[in-house]
């Protein structure tokens, strides 16, 4: 019987900077200050045994990450949270935890990622009611089509995407001194996945939006996995 | 305190932002405006060559245990990030509290190599802080420098205020003592150097006049205020025991260069191989005792989560109670599945308990260093190593495993001849054999040998500093020897860009006049020159040029045995008659024993005590 602990956490302020590798090398440095006693692999060179979710994308912040972690043996979950949390950084929290009997891992499960977008527009007078119109108009187009890069090898290859079955629900927040602020549901997970990046691509490409580039800032506030159509947390 | 918006939107833009941010494990960030000294440690490198440096650490953490000090970092920005910082007029900022360095009081430059010089002035560039020192007024930081590469601070001299030569955990806190009462005081910048100037192991540039020969080489140096010592002495801590050692590390979040904790386990080295200016300047061997060692180790694997100690020193393998460390280490930290590592192996000091206790955690690579491809040219720089112990030592690791090994040469070096040159590549063809001559199903993995080249750099306060270096032709002749010679999928030949190590032997055995061709080469747009794909040699030559400064006159003039140098004025603990005693048994090939065997007569024990020679 594997003994596999479920916990969700997040990764906010600078520490959004830290690439999704990183961040894997920073919690195994984090597992053995906090004395958990984490199963490792076989072999030549034995890794501790445990997995993110899905990959935040550098520059993304996260109050909603998901890892599953296999023990060796049981500690209680309340622990686990203390001793971790005793040791990681103010922007790194565990937020809850549980033991999990499932089959499926992590990363299978998660069909959702929930984010908040913010970015400031070069377009004068915006308003309010200008923008429903246009945010409106654009999530009624039939498909919305961008070109996607993708590396094979040395080569980059473009490729054309429609990326409207993977929009879910977008709520407007507002829009004040130029900035606007969105809410919004993107498929995410290995069976289709939208980076926020690529739904503004979209915004940029199919409305008037002119976005300053280096304003944009992504907050993925959780993940989520379906249940008999229904979106439920993964915990 | 910059601008924090506009510091975010340039973090969107530049690769690795990690390096900028800061707020690593164990990071110490205080109320400036609670602090008499703030200090803020510069390493003229990226971010992830200057978290490796273990100085930084104990420096760093020395300095912030004083409550009325702070030690704050900051690096070299990488280039992409320089061009954003100027575009968007964000002045240079310590990593803490993302304060520009222009309103700390000390500015410290840690000199580990000659290479970096160029971003020493391009860091005060970028921190809104005049180069030269003459040009900075009460309101600026003092520029202060420590490290290796002050055992010849001249060609730094009309950029830097002051230098601490020797070891730092002391006179730090001195030196502080002295500022706090000068700002108490109302005194001055200069009353504040001149005090300073009679702490042992101070030295004030401007407070010295040197005079020239004709031939341009030195007649005098000599205090232009009264009173001032002519010579200036190393700082050394005596008992490394006792001494100041940090017990957290800053745990950097993105992968650096070492990503471990070092364990320094004795300072100095007792080899005596002349080429080695580390072996020289940091005598007299003095360890750390494997209790202290012990717990040490205890409180940084607590405190960083660490899974890799390393031990750290000039030649690990020395360390008189090595085989018990190793053994305690691992039985203490197996179970946590943290190993131990040495970072370079001695091949006649290599023993295979050591070696079987490391890799009970993990195989590392190994690398040896021979120097010079013939026992004739080892004798002359007294590398005390022989053919048969690389023989001895390479069937050895190839029975236990392994079969990837890197062995480290230098081309260039005193009295070499071509067939020393070839040397290096039979010694390279040698290992191949030892390990094809194991029976087949006895070895193990895809077998290759790298041969590693570099080009000899004569340094200060070795028995070579009179020698002249090699030509850059001259080198690439022997580079181009082994190239055509060293033919085998096996044998993999590296070596280092002559042309790299030409300038290094300008800078390290510089005088004062070579600063200005270093403004001048930076102007033109130098920094980074240890990185070759930024080094731009025709650029330096131009600044030479412009100056009337032969860079020859530096790097390739042999000198007389009189000649007073321009580090001259520095005790280093080894005298100079030491020194050209060495150098004379080089000429005649012969070796002078190591050290802890019998004392040598290196003059160190006559001025400094501590360590082995006690």
């Amino acid at each position: 019987m594997q003994l596999i602990l479920r916990v969700k956490f997040t990764k906010e302020s600078y520490l959004k900077y830290i690439s999704h590798l990183d961040t894997m090398r920073f919690f195994q440095r984090m597992f053995r200050m906090a004395d958990i006693p984490i199963a490792y692999s076989e072999g030549f060179n034995p890794h501790p045994k445990f997995s993110i979710a899905s990959a935040l994308s550098l520059g993304i912040s996260s109050e909603g990450e998901y890892m599953d972690i296999e023990l060796e043996k049981s500690i209680p979950v309340e622990t686990f949270i203390d001793n971790m949390n005793g040791v990681l950084p103010d922007n790194v929290r565990i937020l809850d935890g549980k033991y999990t009997d499932d089959d499926s891992s992590i990363s299978s499960l998660i069909k959702w990622g929930y984010y908040n977008i913010q970015f400031e527009i070069d377009n004068e007078k915006m308003t309010q009611e200008k923008l429903e119109e246009i945010m409106k108009a654009f999530l009624s187009e039939e498909n919305i089509v961008i070109k996607k890069e993708k590396r094979k090898r040395k080569k980059i290859i473009e490729r054309e995407v429609n990326i409207k079955p993977q929009i879910g629900n977008v709520i407007l927040k507002g829009i004040y001194n130029n900035i606007v602020k969105l809410n919004v549901l993107l498929k995410t997970g290995d069976s289709g996945n939208l980076k926020p990046t690529d739904f503004l691509k979209g915004l940029v490409e199919y409305t008037s939006l002119i976005i300053i580039d280096d304003s944009i800032k992504i907050h993925r506030i959780d993940l989520y996995t379906e249940e008999q159509n229904r979106i439920v947390s993964p915990l | 305190m910059i601008d924090l918006d506009i510091f975010e939107r340039v973090l969107n833009r530049v690769e690795k932002p990690a390096r900028y941010i800061g707020m690593e494990q164990n990071m110490i960030k205080k109320d400036l405006d609670k602090i008499d000294v703030k200090f803020a440690f510069a390493f003229p490198d990226i971010y992830d060559v200057g978290m490796s440096h273990l100085g930084l650490h104990i420096l760093y953490n020395l300095i912030n245990e004083r409550e009325d000090c702070c030690c704050e970092r900051v690096f070299a920005p990488w280039v992409d990030m320089e061009k954003e910082m100027r575009k968007e007029n964000i002045p240079l900022f310590t990593l803490e509290n993302k304060e520009p360095i222009k309103n700390f009081d000390f500015v410290g430059f840690t000199l580990q190599y000659e290479m970096s010089y160029t971003n020493i002035i391009n860091m005060l560039d970028l921190g809104n802080i005049p180069i030269y020192s003459k040009d900075r007024t009460e309101d600026d930081p003092i520029i202060l420098g420590g490290g290796p590469c002050v055992y010849n601070p001249e060609p730094l001299a009309d950029i830097f205020d002051m230098f601490v030569i020797g070891e730092g955990e002391e006179v730090l806190y001195e030196i502080f003592n002295e500022y706090i009462a000068c700002k108490k005081s109302n005194s001055s910048k200069d009353e504040f150097l001149e005090r300073v100037s009679w702490i042992e192991g101070v030295y004030v540039p401007k407070f010295y006049d040197v005079n020239y020969n004709e031939d341009g080489t030195i007649k005098s140096m000599l205090p232009n205020v009264d009173g001032i010592p002519q010579k200036v002495k190393k700082r050394i801590m005596s008992d490394l025991d006792k001494s100041y050692y940090q017990e957290k590390m800053l745990v950097p979040y993105i992968e650096i260069v070492h990503s471990r904790i070092g364990l320094e386990i004795f300072r100095g080295c007792t080899r005596g191989c002349r080429f080695c200016q580390a072996g020289m300047i940091y005598r007299p061997v003095r360890e750390k005792s494997t209790e202290t060692l012990l717990k040490l180790s205890e409180k940084l694997v607590e405190s960083t989560g660490y899974d890799d100690i390393s031990l750290i020193s000039l030649s690990s393998c020395d360390y008189s109670n090595l085989e018990v460390l190793i053994k305690e280490l691992i039985n203490k930290y197996s179970d946590k599945r943290i190993g131990v590592s040495l970072p370079s192996l001695r091949l006649d000091s290599f023993t295979k308990d050591v070696i079987q206790e490391i890799e009970k955690v993990r195989k590392t690579g190994l690398t040896f260093a021979p120097e010079a491809g013939s026992q004739r040219l080892r004798d002359v720089i007294n590398k005390g190593v022989t053919e048969e112990d690389l023989v001895r030592t390479v069937t050895y690791a190839f029975q236990e495993g392994w079969s990837r090994v890197k062995l480290y040469f230098m081309i260039g070096l005193p009295t070499e001849t071509d067939e020393d040159v070839l040397g290096i590549k039979e010694l390279g063809y040698k290992v191949k054999d030892i390990f094809f001559s194991i029976p087949k199903e006895e070895r193990k993995g895809n077998f290759t040998v790298t041969v590693s080249a570099s080009c000899f750099v004569p340094k200060p306060f070795t028995p070579f500093q009179w020698v002249g270096q090699n030509s850059i032709e001259e080198f690439n002749r022997k580079i181009d020897l082994l190239k055509d010679n060293i033919r085998d999928r096996k044998v993999i030949f590296n070596y280092h860009n002559p042309k790299l190590s030409y300038l290094e032997a300008v800078l390290a055995r510089g005088d004062r006049k070579v600063c200005e061709a270093l403004v001048t080469a930076w102007e033109s747009g130098c920094k980074f020159d240890g990185w070759s794909d930024l080094f731009d040699y025709e650029k330096w030559m131009e600044a030479f040029h412009k100056l009337d400064i032969d860079p020859d006159f530096y790097a390739a003039r042999e000198r007389s045995l009189d000649e007073v140098f321009p580090w001259d004025f520095i005790e280093a603990g080894v005298s100079k008659e030491y020194l050209k005693r060495e150098y004379e048994k080089a000429k005649k090939e012969e070796l002078t024993r190591d050290c802890r065997l019998g004392c040598t007569g290196c003059g160190v024990n006559k001025n400094f005590s501590g360590g082995v020679c006690n």
